[in-house]
């Protein structure tokens, strides 16, 4: 098929946005490369701690007359940003696809996704509003408000470049505060075309500031004392040792969601064609690189046979085989592909250890994604195909360990207790979903389970953004949530009023 | 586009090119056949609508935690296509055959993939039926038009 058309034509210079300017910065660049094509399509620079300073006393200046603008003039910069985004909906798809290497159906769900936390985050007057009690004592009253309280950093993962730094910013910004927001430098790019809109949308100088970088910017941010929030999406060890335990000391809040190890399990009464549609989207989505990926399914053989069990296992890892085995993998943009590349070569060459691992470990693979085929002709470098594994057991690497790839990892468990039981051998607790027939078995997985987000015949357990993105254990580090009332809450301080009139 | 090759960008992608194709048939028609004209305008208008919507009900739906590349598998897009070009000497009642026919095979195309997305959110199922529902009153009235031809 032919590639549809790439939007970003000459090589891009990335720069800073800080107090509503386009700032170069005095770092090094590095480069950002198509991961489909290695073409380099943009240089995104390294920014010093000094930029970072200079981006948080922008916003803290700004922030005064910010979080004096009425909820609804605040409100109406998101009406005008989810406008302009609706504009240019396809080219900011388009650019995901580009500088990420996911599909175009997934970056346009990604787009919208995003969208919708601009249009959650529009209804800030009702979201924001307090509760009063008149007569609480004889003649006096007692109220919460809402208050917006500075400036917060967000640091941005690689996975889902648009999207996820629009679980937190819209709702900053709409509570009154001003943001400094660093995206992954493996791809700032539409991080740098959201920042455009915003200043195109009329959101003032300061409130919206954007650095590119890597560490020194997160540890610029973690430092700084006016900062007093942090929202991170990232891997387990930055997030709960760096990030966490750094807000930790320094007293600001913390969203800090991390790594994942989701289990899907499938109980013998499941509709196994959709189950096995919806693992494929759920194992190979995005290339595996999601923290709601799928990584381990479970077949459970609750009140079967031995050889009833048996027999279902292999039904099951045949389909679910034979459907990995015909996914399309190239490039996003040509409209037949099902899945991209890994962001880059070194993401994929990490995987393509835990392959290897898995098969000296000893656990059989039934599909080997080392073995490359492409729709079109591309460089194979961040190209992997589906890999099936079976008969692993929770304790091999590729059963415990994060692989954030395209790597399905199939078990089997004699009962739904002993699949929970699994579950709760992991040290992560992002999503875990049950597909199945049958309401008592999905309500006790639903009740037992500890996880963030459940399915239930769901591949892909992600919240809208009206809920918060939920995880527990090593998956998530604080405690209110991104998206939805969570983030109102997590952005204001509830302040009480307790009023007598004399 | 051959056997099993249909992501859900490619369907609505095909939509999109059938809708255009069938405003420029009907625009063709409406130049040649005079005796329609205003009737077959207002088809082209119609399809030109329905693009729209379809591009539209699409945008506004997709997520990424949707089976969107997975769930037409096995379609064959190609055999939903139209014939848009109508012959120097062709007569009216033989054009109107052929748009009966392009009708037919979009109504097939809008109920199949109607039908196989039910497994994404609920709008773009309704949009194709919609679109397929309307396509039936078409063709109806295309039959009225050639018993009259």
């Amino acid at each position: 098929m032919p590639i549809l058309e790439e939007p970003i034509g000459m090589m891009l210079n990335v720069k800073n946005y800080i107090n509503g300017e386009w700032v170069g910065s005095k770092g090094d660049t590095v480069r950002v490369t198509n991961p489909a094509t290695n073409k380099v399509i943009a240089r995104v620079p390294i920014s010093s701690k000094d930029e970072v300073k200079a981006a948080v006393e922008a916003a803290k200046e700004a922030w005064p007359e910010w979080r004096r603008t009425p909820p609804l003039a605040r409100a109406r910069c998101l009406f005008r940003m989810k406008e302009i985004m609706e504009q240019h909906f396809e080219e900011l798809s388009r650019i995901q696809t580009m500088e990420h290497g996911k599909t175009i159906d997934e970056s346009r769900g990604e787009t919208r996704r995003g969208i919708e936390n601009i249009e959650v985050a529009t209804g800030i007057a009702s979201l924001m509003m307090g509760y009063n009690l008149e007569d609480i004592a004889s003649g006096i009253d007692e109220y919460l408000v809402r208050q917006p309280l500075g400036v917060f950093g967000i640091i941005g993962p690689y996975n889902f470049p648009f999207m996820v730094p629009l679980w937190f910013a819209p709702y900053a910004i709409a509570t009154g505060n001003c943001i400094v927001l660093k995206p992954s430098s493996e791809d700032p790019i539409s991080q740098i075309k959201i920042a455009e809109i915003a200043e195109e949308a009329g959101v003032p100088p300061g409130v919206w500031n954007l650095v590119n970088g890597g560490r020194t910017v997160v540890n610029g941010m973690l430092s700084h004392p006016d900062i007093k929030g942090i929202c991170f999406v990232g891997s387990t060890p930055v997030g709960k040792d760096v990030i966490y335990a750094r807000c930790g000391e320094t007293g600001k809040r913390v969203i800090a969601q991390c790594g994942a190890k989701n289990f899907m399990v499938v109980m013998p009464d499941a509709n196994i064609e959709k189950t096995i549609a919806a693992c494929m989207t759920s194992f190979y989505g995005n290339a595996g690189q999601r923290c709601l990926a799928g990584a381990n399914l479970i077949v459970v053989g609750a009140n079967q046979s031995e050889h009833e069990f048996h027999a279902f296992y292999d039904r099951v890892v045949e389909k679910f085989t034979k459907a990995a085995s015909t996914i399309r993998v190239g490039y996003g943009l040509d409209e037949s592909v099902q899945m991209g590349p890994l962001r880059d070569k070194t993401k994929k060459g990490r995987v393509v250890d835990f392959i290897q691992k898995g098969v000296e470990e000893g656990a059989r693979i039934k599909l080997d994604g080392r073995k490359i085929r492409l729709v079109g002709d591309w460089p194979k470098d961040a190209f992997l195909n589906p890999t099936v594994f079976e008969e692993v057991a929770p304790d091999m690497c590729i059963g415990r360990d994060e692989i954030f790839g395209p790597v399905a990892s199939i078990m089997r468990a004699k009962t739904m207790d002993g699949a929970i039981e699994m579950i709760h051998g992991s040290q992560f607790g992002n999503s875990a979903a049950i597909f199945t027939q049958n309401g008592r078995w999905a309500r006790d997985f639903k009740y037992t389970v500890e996880c963030g987000n459940i399915g239930v015949n769901i591949g892909i357990v992600a919240p809208m953004a009206f809920f918060p993105f939920s995880g527990m254990k090593n998956s998530f580090f604080g405690d209110l949530h991104g998206q939805g009332q969570d983030a109102i809450r997590f952005f204001t301080e509830s302040k009480v009023v307790i009023e007598r009139w004399f | 586009m051959s056997r099993q090759e249909a992501t859900t960008s490619a369907v609505i992608g095909f939509a999109e090119k059938l809708e255009g194709d069938f405003s420029d048939f009907y625009t063709v028609l409406a130049r040649k056949y005079i005796e329609n004209k205003e009737q077959f305008l207002s088809f082209a208008e119609d399809s030109k609508k329905n693009k729209i919507f379809i591009i539209r009900t699409y945008r506004e739906t997709i997520s990424d935690a949707l089976e969107a590349c997975f769930c037409f598998e096995g379609l064959n897009l190609e055999d939903f296509a139209i014939t848009k070009t109508i012959g120097k000497d062709v007569s009216r009642s033989a054009a109107l055959r052929l748009a009966i026919g392009n009708e037919e095979r979009a109504i097939q195309f809008y109920t199949t993939v109607a039908n196989l997305s039910t497994g994404l959110l609920a709008t773009i199922t309704m949009a194709f039926k919609r679109i397929a529902e309307k396509r039936k009153n078409r063709e109806l009235t295309m039959r009225t038009l050639v018993i009259r031809a």
